[in-house]
């Protein structure tokens, strides 16, 4: 039976993460994360088996952000429409069932997957994602035209994904669909 | 509008918007391209999701931890009611495979000279209630041996293959299970042994209980504890203990195959039992993948090979009646 710290230490960070897809404000994606650990403190879920509260924590994380742009949606009516449109279509790709990196992967092969990138891409990700530097300051410091530096970081991404994707593989039965065929 | 969208545009739109500095205007072109096809919002989502996972995240787990207990420490003191919103979120478990088919036990019961033999033939799994009362689920190709005066005072039995036991409580007569590799010793508990000689690792995961674990030939002694792994490698003699993830280790006596992470090469041995197939491979480009899912049983190996086929750079031929050449076909 895993322990409420455990849990706390080992989903924490992961939590965070997933809720920053969604949610632009440091402090509130850290309240969102908070608040999940209160509820399964209180209904007592942690005692489970760690799955079960993993899917857990994540269905929960996915539900407050869900919440959370509907609430933003009403209070910026006006202001960034499709911004939060795009977002939405994201919630509800993650709330029928299919599962972010965050979730599935380690967060440690992740990285080893950024290591192992070849140089100019490694460099835009680490001042980009690590460094938190804008597109803008990265295409300064290397002398680079933006456009340049935004294609780099686009197909550094798409390096990364395909690296990620061809070193596990999720099989999936649909045994219903197999069979129809 | 649909002139501008060449590749490069699209690209560097997105790494824009990633960056949060699209114009209002910009983000209206992102959001109609992402509608215009399945593939482009695929493509969208899945770079969106390489850009959330790798980013620094100072690990603050500590820290929110000590906000945590002060703050629910506080809510007792002042009594206060907290009003704690959360969904009720109930995963929805994607039941692959709904029935369980219930094998037919094809054990071979035999008695030669005073031991007792069971053994179950690759492809099918086997329980076997013993004597004291411990109940024994078998896997594929395994073999469990016992003396014939096995009984309540003398519970000794010894495996090659893979077992779960759920043993009879008796603190006055341990339970011993004889390995090729290590002994375990219990009173009563439940936990998994897996020891198939063409496997490079013997291992025992506990369930439930206490165990002592005792190398052969050696004097090391191990106590282990529920939700550890003792593994040891047959050939260099190391071993580790670590915490495990019972369900996955113990799925198999439900008739689910449940893994996580593993090797192919691992994967290909375990439906090779399961399915008491041969399954053959020659490309080196395999070795490297890791594999997760899980299902039931009772698919076939066909429907096995399928979604193989659909979910990784693997094509298949059938070779003879249970015999299947695996080919690698990397994606480009």
């Amino acid at each position: 039976m895993p322990d409420f710290d455990f849990l706390f230490r080992k989903y924490h960070r992961r939590l965070l993460l997933y809720s920053l897809k969604y949610v632009e404000s440091e402090s509130d994606a850290l309240d969102i994360v908070q608040n999940i650990f209160v509820a399964v403190w209180e209904n007592g879920k942690y005692k489970q088996s760690e799955n079960l509260v993993k899917a857990y924590l994540f269905s929960s994380v996915k539900n407050s952000c869900l919440n959370y742009l509907k609430h933003q949606k009403i209070v910026r009516q006006f202001e960034h429409e499709s911004g939060l449109y795009i977002r939405e279509i994201e919630a509800i790709h993650y709330q029928s069932g299919e599962k972010s990196l965050i979730e599935n992967e380690s967060l440690k092969q992740i990285n080893d997957a950024i290591d192992s990138l070849t140089e100019i891409y490694k460099e835009v990700i680490l001042l980009s994602r690590f460094e938190g530097l804008k597109n803008q300051e990265i295409a300064v410091k290397l002398n680079l035209p933006l456009r340049t530096v935004e294609t780099r970081i686009f197909r550094a991404l798409s390096t990364l994904k395909e690296k990620i994707s061809q070193k596990s593989f999720f099989i999936l039965l649909y045994l219903k669909g197999l069979q129809k065929k | 509008m649909t002139g501008m969208k060449e590749k490069d545009y699209i690209e560097s739109l997105i790494a824009r918007y990633l960056n949060g500095i699209c114009l209002p205007e910009e983000q209206q072109e992102l959001k109609l391209w992402i509608e215009e096809s399945p593939e482009n919002r695929n493509e969208y989502l899945s770079i969106k999701d390489i850009w959330d996972s790798s980013r620094s995240q100072a690990d603050r787990a500590e820290g929110q931890l000590v906000i945590f207990y002060k703050n629910q420490l506080e809510k007792t003191k002042k009594a206060r009611i907290l009003w704690v919103r959360y969904s009720s979120a109930v995963a929805a478990i994607f039941a692959i495979g709904l029935v369980i088919s219930l094998l037919i036990p094809q054990e071979k019961s035999s008695r030669h000279q005073n031991m007792q033999v069971f053994s179950v033939p690759l492809g099918s799994r086997s329980k076997v209630l013993l004597a004291d009362g411990t109940l024994v689920n078998l896997n594929s190709g395994s073999e469990l041996k016992y003396s014939s005066d096995f009984s309540d005072n003398n519970r000794v039995v010894s495996l090659s293959g893979e077992a779960f036991f759920q043993v009879k409580s008796d603190s006055l007569y341990p339970f011993v299970v004889k390995t090729a590799n290590f002994d375990v010793k219990v009173s009563g508990t439940k936990f998994n042994v897996c020891t198939y000689d063409e496997n490079s690792y013997s291992s025992t995961t506990l369930a439930e209980g206490k165990i002592e674990l005792k190398i052969e030939g050696s004097n090391q002694n191990f106590v282990i504890k529920p939700g550890e792994k003792f593994e040891l490698d047959r050939k260099t003699r190391k071993y580790s203990l670590e915490s495990a993830d019972i369900e996955s280790e113990i799925a198999w006596k439900d008739g689910e195959f449940i893994f996580r992470n593993i090797p192919f090469p691992e994967l290909v041995k375990r439906l090779e039992r399961w399915y008491d197939v041969k399954l053959n491979y020659s490309d080196k480009g395999l070795q490297s993948y890791a594999y997760t899912g899980r299902f039931k049983n009772q698919e076939t190996i066909w429907q096995v090979l399928d979604a193989l086929r659909l979910t990784s750079p693997i094509d298949y031929r059938k070779m003879t009646f249970r015999e299947f050449t695996l080919i690698y076909k990397p994606l480009n």
